[in-house]
């Protein structure tokens, strides 16, 4: 009967709910990490996107018993760095961001192409951030925004 | 670019980008009760019963009978419900609401309660619906001669289907009773001082009584006008009867199916030719309102003004009616009735070219309005109409006339090409009069003794800009620096009422307002004082009154213009079009803010796509809306729609600040009629009637062919 | 934990797995928590180290359960066919997460992994405590989402051959071009030996309650050459025109069945039928 344990945004932290509790509801019901958000609860649409041990996932599909002895990266821990800078320039230039319910979820899309691809092509933007929905628009700015980023930020990927 | 253009980082751009925008979802649960929606199971049935479980203390079951004021929601008209009435008129109708603090047991009592009904025999045939919300009629010229002279007469039929508006935000509101007594209401929503007459009505209090609060919002698109009105009104009642905070925030399932989307429609086109020309039209148009009529009566009046799209026709006549079906009420979307009607017409026109041998570009020009030509309402365009300079930059960027006149070829081969055009407008801001005689809008600015300046106004912010290009105005004017201006999130305690975040209206209309009352505050300027100016909406004199029992005069003042074409290739085999390009010329006057203008123009464009092709949503012969989750209403992902190029044309407009016109709503407009030409096109020139036109759709027609 | 079990290696999981029949075999979660019915329980697999390997053999490409769509695309044994399909999984937050063993435990006709594993005449292993069973992948499937899985049995490994899948035809065709569930897939495999047909795999997915594989109808044309083939192929198609009973479903069953013979026909022709 022993919490789940894991680091969040780099502190430890201890959950101590049941196993089968989203990832998603933990987040931001318990450690109000309010930067995910939940636009489908059935893995269509990326709002809820964090990354678990480095890679991409949507947290709405993640139990949080599979989180144990994980790093959960949410846009609150991811703020901090240097390499969010660089995105938030880069989206802040070409006025990616209209509502922004899509943003921290494409955010961390962006963050997880661009660590394992740091020079994209249009094409590898559009598959890796294929995952995240946004009905504001029509992906160009964000598109150009991280083929931006990827430039502004050459050697920090 | 001229300065007011250049772009500038959104005000709104920091809190969003690190997640820091709270959304109404986002405040801390602690003491705020959940709501939950027991909803009608029925497409029309008698409420017999409900049953609720016995409920532990601190929950609550709130339906009509709670209601303090009046259950009737203050929209254009007043029959929808804040709680469902004796009988239940669709499927998902709310009846009640549990609430409590933990959802968890919010959700076991909510799947305890108990509802009989007596079920009643539903209508949810648009061709057999006899329930008339709104009936309109207008037309101009000598019809029985124009079709008593023609060569020939066409008549066709036209259908197109829902659209939700998938906001990525869901409908969500709450409720706070203040120590004061006031109540407090605030969520996702695009329209403060709709919800707050509204709540007003439901709580049966004055004015002071209630103050409502637009939060961060997540996307609108129209699906935020009218609905959190009554959204608004359940939680208002709920909180009421539970003297505590009360939230409800839909689930993609609830939002899919049980919030208003775009109206179907049946529209049915009698053409009459003569010489080549197009004489005369005689169209009937009927849209699908659902179970009430919320905002059919003017989502219907602009779409029947469009219904001859941009062509001079001399002999018109225009029928337009909503009909009730026991179906989700349907209601506002970007473009507002205009998507269906000109749909219509495009495709029409298009068809008529064809049997006439004639391309569809050139027929279509031919017909075109200019400036000082009547409009359908016999008003008049006022100001120049830039439709072939921009079929010029259309035809440049993706070489339509030669690809047009090649593909119009048989085709063989698995994958076939085609393209198509569609030319149309968005007549800038409300309907006919309601600027000057319902909205009355008035704007302040308020300049504080620190030398900063708040725009009072209540247009919500919901990605479109209006926090980053009012205060662009403002301090244009006023020569400040931009971090001298802002513009919150309107709380009607605060804000006078500049009217509703709709029509394309708030920047072309408010922030003239705010333009004008710039100039004001510039002229009394005090250094160090707390200085207050206002302005009201006057129309301008050149307008010729519209008069809605007649259906004429100017319906708009200007006109937002645009081309669009796009190119397909089919794969004979699957059905699946790929989009080779999609290419538009928008003409929304002058752009203030390039960026946030292209925004617009890229997001709505392929929300218009979405809606010509993939986003298929329908319900079944109960009533039910079967497309209710992200994996069966499909929406473009960033895959879909790599070649989106949007060219920004400015006409400007002299009455909208510094020449700028409505924007919002255009770019979706015109997409179906440029993509199902296109189809048609690779179909090998088959007629198609109906948007969206999906794979299996394109399938049938070729296995039809195959016959 | 609070409802829920975890386990560190396969031998804990298969005991866990025995005491627990109730509790649901947790793999990448994509398609369990998208339901996650109330008052559910995990068994959570996804940090179990033998689950999580891709090795071979003289015969086999074996793909742990526990491989995520993403860990196979990076790897260099896994054949061509199936990374093509798994490339076309949703997106990249759910390849990441998804895995080859809940693709198959899922139990839907629509797995894209599956498809090719139906196609590829691939096998499964299955491990219980009381050792272990290979079985071929279309027997495991014994209907709509269900699965000769015993109660303390768990899927190890997917085996796909290590040759006779160069030769290939793959189509998926979804509703858009990501985040796409299959209205339609197909895979085909084909070889030839001598001038003679030696293998003409056609597979369907997200047709029918399971993929569809019809080897009576293959036969047609196994050992055939490619004119003696052609001069079959109308009759080879008719038959599975007549065979191919849909399942209905929010797309139509018709548009469904043209597809599936248009993709099969072109699968024919690519081959040079």
């Amino acid at each position: 009967m022993d919490a789940i344990k894991f680091t969040l945004n780099g502190n430890e932290v201890s959950y101590s709910g049941s196993g089968s509790d989203r990832l998603l509801e933990v987040l931001r019901d318990t450690y109000h990490t309010t930067s995910v958000k939940c636009g489908c609860k059935e893995g269509e649409c990326g709002a809820c996107a964090v990354l678990l041990d480095g890679t991409l996932v949507n947290s709405c599909c993640v139990a949080i018993g599979a989180v144990e002895g994980c790093s959960v990266v949410t846009l609150e821990g991811f703020r901090e760095t240097e390499r969010f800078a660089v995105l938030d320039r880069a989206f802040a230039e070409v006025s990616a961001v209209q509502c922004g319910f899509c943003i921290p979820g494409m955010v961390l899309a962006a963050a997880a192409l661009l660590s394992k691809n740091p020079h994209p092509t249009e094409e590898d933007v559009r598959e890796g951030l294929s995952g995240n929905l946004c009905r504001c628009t029509g992906y160009n700015a964000i598109v150009n925004a991280v083929q931006n980023a990827a430039k502004e930020g050459n050697g920090l990927w | 670019m001229e300065k007011i253009s250049q772009p500038v980082v959104k005000k709104d751009h920091q809190p969003k980008m690190t997640g820091r925008a709270l959304y109404v979802g986002d405040y801390p649960s602690e003491g705020v009760l959940t709501g939950k929606m027991l909803r009608s199971r029925y497409a029309r049935a008698k409420v017999l019963d409900v049953k609720v479980p016995p409920l532990p203390e601190g929950y609550f079951y709130v339906d009509r009978n709670d209601v303090p004021g009046d259950n009737n929601v203050n929209i254009v008209m007043d029959d929808t419900p804040v709680y469902a009435r004796e009988t239940v008129e669709y499927i998902g109708e709310p009846i009640g609401m549990v609430v409590g603090p933990d959802e968890k047991e919010v959700n076991r009592i909510w799947s305890e309660i108990e509802v009989s009904y007596e079920e009643l025999e539903p209508m949810l045939d648009l061709r057999k619906a006899d329930t008339v919300f709104f009936d309109y009629e207008y037309g101009k010229g000598d019809m029985e001669k124009a079709f008593a002279e023609a060569d020939k007469i066409y008549e066709e039929e036209f259908t197109t289907g829902y659209q939700d508006q998938t906001y990525l935000e869901t409908q969500g509101m709450m409720a706070q009773p203040e120590p004061d007594g006031r109540m407090f209401v605030h969520g996702s929503m695009q329209c403060a001082y709709y919800v707050h007459g509204a709540v007003m009505r439901a709580l049966g209090c004055g004015p002071d009584e209630v103050h409502i609060l637009q939060d961060v919002t997540g996307g609108g698109f129209g699906g935020k006008e009218a609905f959190p009105s009554i959204l608004g009104c359940q939680v208002a009642v709920a909180a009421k009867k539970a003297n505590a905070p009360v939230r409800c925030v839909f689930d993609r399932r609830e939002d899919l199916e049980f919030t208003s989307k775009r109206h179907p429609s049946l529209c049915t086109y009698k053409v009459a030719v003569k010489d080549g020309k197009i004489t005369a039209m005689d169209i009937d148009v009927k849209f699908n309102g659902g179970a009430y009529t919320t905002l059919s009566a003017v989502v219907l009046q602009r779409g029947i003004i469009c219904a001859n799209g941009i062509y001079n026709i001399e002999n018109l006549h225009v029928r337009g009616r909503a009909l009730k079906t026991n179906t989700t009420p349907s209601g506002a979307y970007r473009g507002f009735g205009a998507p269906q009607t000109f749909f219509a017409v495009e495709m029409m026109m298009d068809h008529i070219s064809r049997d006439l041998g004639v391309d569809s570009l050139e027929f279509k020009e031919a017909h075109l309005v200019k400036q000082g030509d009547a409009t359908s309402t016999s008003g008049k365009y006022h100001f120049p109409v830039p439709i072939p300079a921009m079929i010029d930059e259309v035809d440049k960027a993706c070489d339509f006339r030669r690809k047009h006149k090649e593909y119009a070829k048989p085709q063989t081969g698995r994958y076939r090409r085609g393209i198509g055009m569609s030319m149309y407008f968005h007549g800038a801001g409300f309907t006919g009069s309601g600027e000057r005689d319902i909205i009355k809008a008035v704007a302040k600015l308020h300049k504080y003794p620190d030398g900063t300046v708040e725009v009072l106004a209540s247009n919500g912010e919901i990605g479109q800009g209006l926090r980053t290009t009012f205060p662009k105005i403002v301090a244009h004017e006023l020569n400040l620096p931009l971090e001298k201006v802002y513009y919150n999130h309107p709380d009607t305690a605060r804000v006078p009422d500049s009217g509703p975040t709709v029509a394309s209206r708030s920047l072309m209309t408010v922030g003239e307002l705010l333009r004008r009352a710039a100039i004001k505050l510039r002229g009394i300027w005090k250094d160090g004082e707390d200085q207050i100016v206002e302005e009201h909406f006057k129309e301008p004199d050149f307008v010729i009154p519209f008069y809605l029992d007649k259906f004429q005069g100017d319906a708009y003042p200007t006109y937002a213009w645009a081309v669009n074409a796009i190119e397909v290739e089919l794969d004979t085999f699957t059905g699946i079009s790929k989009i080779l390009g999609a290419y538009g010329s928008f003409d929304v006057g002058t752009p203030i803010d390039y960026n946030i203008v292209m925004g617009q123009m890229e997001g709505g464009f392929l929300q218009g796509i979405g809606y010509a092709s993939i986003e298929k949503m329908d319900y079944d012969n109960r009533g039910r809306i079967r497309n209710n989750s992200f994996s069966d209403y499909l929406i473009p992902t960033m895959k879909d729609v790599p070649n989106l190029k949007c060219m920004l044309h400015v006409e400007k407009y002299p009455d909208g600040p510094y020449g700028a016109k409505g924007a919002g709503e255009l770019p979706l407009v015109g997409a179906p009629g440029a993509y199902v030409e296109a189809m048609e096109q690779a179909l090998g020139g088959v007629k198609l009637n109906h948007a969206p036109f999906t794979a299996e759709d394109a399938l049938a027609v070729l296995a039809k062919e195959a016959e | 934990m609070v409802n829920g079990y975890a386990a560190a290696s396969l031998q804990e999981a298969l005991e866990l797995r025995k005491a627990h029949p109730e509790a649901v075999p947790y793999a990448g979660g994509t398609d369990l928590m998208v339901e996650n019915r109330p008052g559910v329980t995990y068994l959570f697999l996804n940090k179990v180290p033998e689950l999580k390997a891709i090795a071979e053999d003289d015969q086999y490409i074996r793909i742990g359960a526990g491989v995520t769509f993403t860990e196979a695309l990076a790897d260099d044994r896994v054949p061509q066919l199936m990374k093509e399909a798994v490339s076309r999984i949703a997106a990249p937050a759910i390849r990441n997460a998804g895995t080859f063993g809940g693709n198959l435990g899922n139990g839907s006709a629509k797995a894209d992994s599956v498809l090719i594993e139906f196609a590829a005449d691939a096998k499964l292993r299955l491990v219980s405590l009381g050792g272990e069973r290979v079985v071929d992948v279309d027997k495991f499937y014994l209907g709509r989402k269900k699965l000769d899985l015993a109660p303390d049995e768990l899927i190890a490994e997917v085996l796909l051959p290590k040759t006779g899948l160069e030769q290939y035809y793959y189509q998926k065709v979804g509703g858009r071009e990501a985040l796409a569930i299959s209205r339609v897939s197909f895979a085909g495999v084909f070889a030839e030996k001598d001038g003679k047909i030696t293998n003409i795999a056609a597979a369907f997915g997200a047709v029918s309650d399971t993929v569809l594989r019809f080897k009576d109808l293959e036969a047609m044309l196994l050992g055939k050459t490619i004119e003696e083939a052609k001069a079959l192929k109308a009759d080879y198609l008719a038959a599975y025109g007549e065979r191919m009973q849909l399942t209905r479903g929010r797309v139509s069953a018709e548009y469904r069945k043209t597809v599936c013979l248009n993709l099969l026909g072109a699968f024919l022709e690519a081959q040079g039928i």
